[in-house]
């Protein structure tokens, strides 16, 4: 589960912030959506602990990120815009560091299956990856998630420059994770995957969460509609 | 999870094309000097003990003649070429191998290869120690400034920290795999140190071995402070550009102006006696003593009254030895102890200066490495002042030997006396015992130390520069 509490988060003078209260429930995909500079990024790491809170927390699965944000970090698995990979080294290679880093070390064969799982063909997961499109990328960063196990997953503009076909793709692996039980938390701008993928959606304006929706609330609404609304208000 | 940092690090570095080629390079240099040095110091060595057996047969065949005259003929004695030379040859080419022995004067070394060498020599002129001393941190920035910054410009070092990875944690297996990395550049280096270790003949209470493990200590020291520096530099970076830059100014001071500028600077605090100065210096103290060829001096009048009066004899030719003799041997004792004094107080001046650059180390680590690697290598001026005092008290012995025959054989007053073949025989020939490691560390300690600090301040930049990893901007 991902729970902010009072999240508040001041750069200077400007509040990049305001009190968040928010809770994304184990099988939940929250989008939040928003204009750039509403402050989607500045949650997104506050629940990493890159950045301090002003005022309030960031829970991840129960672990305070302010008081131990090494221990919340281990419970959560983030998926940036561009997944970063190291060129030199195969997809598995890739892989096999980073899960081990993340402290779940396993085998080649069940990381091939995952990659696998998250739509990598085998002959690609062993090739260097200098020669990988954003989309292999990012299916790496699924595989990566699933390996670690985490119960939560942090998604920054994950689908931003990705063909239609590779991002329906990756909208059936984060549904298939959230079916698995993960909250999911995917800052974006798509506002075409935000309605498809997520179960609630909030639209962020100048670091104030504005508005929620529920899947159910805009089954009948224009979401494009909503959102201009919302930032013109 | 250090380890597997350190190893990705490894073998990231090893797919790496520069790396290879950066290998081949260090391969190329080390191999190629070490191979040529070896080759001169075999030749210097064969010529060494060449000339010095041609010395002694001169010596021994020189015919009939004074022995007091023999001591004017002189002799040619010869310094060892040290065993390591071919791995750093230190002030070798600037100080001379060869010292001319003789009656009344202590003359300095001759023979320097740096000054018999033609201008182009000095471009030609690559140890390996100068190619690890300059080129190797040269090719340790190009190689290690990217390993943060450019984990940041990639991106990985943000999802690397939202696994969990402590900066701290990161930082160590970095370090730790550049560092393997670097002891891979330098295992040609370890291989020609041992090379040249193992061919070597034996000179027991060299220590040869023991010198050639502390080269191969301070070599890799010297190149862990140079990715210590350059994990820090990347770590605190924007980019590794900025990195690189911060890199290469430290390298350039480091290599290039702080020799010259430590240098220049300890040359103007401890200015050493001019060759004119000393000359003088010598020369007037050497007029306040016997001189034993100037029989109307006020000095020989008192000797030969003082020497007549201990003996109770009015005339010299009633002395019961060759007065001559006796006064020689008076004279030499006076300008002995005149040389020495001025040599001592000339070296002390040098070793002031050495040891001063070697302190300069503090501001760039490559005066520090430097000085202990030229002792270690036993090519140091401790070494050379070793020689020259040991030929010294060689030129000593012989010139005693030979006036104490003046004085016992020849009659007295006759200046015809002369000696021959069994008297040049019974002198020794000039040996010099090798140093042992105590001696080379005795001099070493100053660099080594102060490598030793610039390690221990790197570890403790190590451990500050992770909260500069830890924020959104990583």
């Amino acid at each position: 589960m991902l729970e902010a509490d009072q999240l508040t988060k001041r750069f200077g003078d400007r509040v990049a912030l305001h009190p968040l209260q928010l809770k994304v429930e184990p099988g939940e995909i929250f989008a939040l959506l928003g204009p750039n500079g509403a402050g989607k990024t500045t949650t997104i790491n506050l629940f990493l602990g890159f950045l301090a809170p002003d005022g309030g927390d960031a829970r991840v699965c129960g672990t305070s990120v302010k008081s131990d944000p090494v221990g919340a970090r281990r419970k959560v698995a983030y998926i940036p815009e561009l997944v970063a990979l190291y060129p030199r080294f195969s997809g598995l290679e890739n892989l096999d560091y980073f899960s081990r880093l993340g402290g779940r070390a396993r085998p080649a064969d069940e990381l091939l299956a995952l990659l696998e799982r998250a739509g990598l063909p085998r002959d690609a997961a062993t090739r260097r990856v200098a020669t990988y499109s954003k989309g292999m990328r990012q299916k790496v960063g699924i595989a990566l998630a699933l390996a670690t196990g985490a119960k939560a997953l942090l998604l920054d503009e994950p689908t931003s420059g990705l063909d239609p076909a590779a991002s329906h793709e990756f909208s059936r692996m984060l549904r298939r994770l959230a079916a698995d039980g993960v909250a999911i938390l995917m800052a974006t701008h798509d506002l075409f995957r935000a309605r498809e993928d997520a179960s609630r959606i909030g639209i962020l304006v100048a670091g104030r969460l504005v508005a929620q929706y529920s899947r159910a609330e805009l089954r009948d609404q224009d979401l494009e509609r909503l959102y201009l609304e919302r930032l013109s208000a | 999870m250090i380890l597997a940092i350190a190893k990705r690090e490894f073998v990231d570095a090893w797919r790496d094309g520069r790396f290879r080629l950066a290998a081949l390079l260090v391969l190329a240099l080390i191999g190629a000097s070490a191979l040529l040095a070896r080759a001169q110091n075999e030749r210097s060595r064969t010529e060494r003990e060449a000339a010095a057996r041609l010395e002694r047969e001169n010596w021994v065949n020189q015919g009939e003649k004074n022995s007091h005259s023999a001591g004017h003929y002189g002799i040619h004695v010869f310094k060892p070429a040290a065993a390591l030379a071919p791995f750093d040859r230190g002030v070798e080419p600037f100080v001379g191998p060869v010292a001319f022995l003789e009656a009344h004067r202590m003359n300095q070394t001759a023979f320097l290869p740096a000054r018999d060498g033609t201008a182009m020599r000095r471009f030609g002129d690559l140890s390996a120690s100068l190619a690890l001393q300059v080129l190797f941190p040269l090719i340790i920035v190009l190689l290690c400034h990217g390993t943060l910054a450019g984990e940041r410009e990639r991106g990985t070092l943000r999802q690397l920290l939202a696994l969990g990875v402590t900066p701290r944690a990161l930082v160590a297996g970095k370090a730790i795999g550049l560092f393997a990395c670097t002891l891979l550049l330098l295992a040609p280096a370890a291989v020609a140190l041992a090379w040249i270790t193992a061919d070597t003949p034996a000179q027991p209470g060299a220590d040869i071995t023991t010198r050639a493990v502390a080269l191969a200590a301070l070599y890799s020291g010297y190149s862990g402070l140079f990715v210590l520096l350059s994990v820090a530099a990347s770590a605190l970076a924007r980019s590794a550009r900025s990195a690189l830059a911060a890199l290469l100014g430290l390298w350039a001071f480091n290599c290039i102006l702080a020799p010259r500028l430590a240098s220049d600077l300890v040359h103007a605090a401890l200015p050493a006696t001019k060759l004119a100065e000393f000359d003088a210096a010598v020369n007037a103290d050497l007029q306040m003593g016997l001189d034993g060829h100037d029989s109307r001096s006020e000095h020989m009048q008192e000797f030969t009254r003082r020497t007549l009066a201990e003996h109770g004899k009015s005339r010299i030719e009633e002395l019961p030895f060759n007065f001559q003799g006796l006064a020689m041997l008076e004279g030499e004792r006076f300008s002995s102890a005149v040389w020495q004094h001025h040599f001592g107080r000339l070296f002390d001046q040098f070793e002031r200066q050495d040891r001063a650059v070697a302190r300069a180390g503090i501001a760039a680590p490559l005066l520090a490495v430097r000085h202990a690697s030229m002792a270690f290598a036993g090519t140091d001026l401790a070494e050379h002042r070793r020689f020259a005092l040991a030929a010294e008290r060689h030129r000593n012995e012989f010139v005693r030997v030979l006036n104490e025959d003046l004085m016992r054989n020849a009659p007295p007053g006759d200046h015809r006396y002369t000696a021959g073949r069994e008297l040049w025989e019974s002198l020794p020939e000039f040996r010099l015992a090798p140093s042992g490691f105590g001696d080379a560390w005795s001099t070493a300690r100053e660099g080594a130390l102060v490598l030793a600090g610039w390690l221990v301040a790197a570890l403790a930049l190590l451990l500050v520069v992770p909260a500069r990893l830890r924020g959104a901007d990583a």
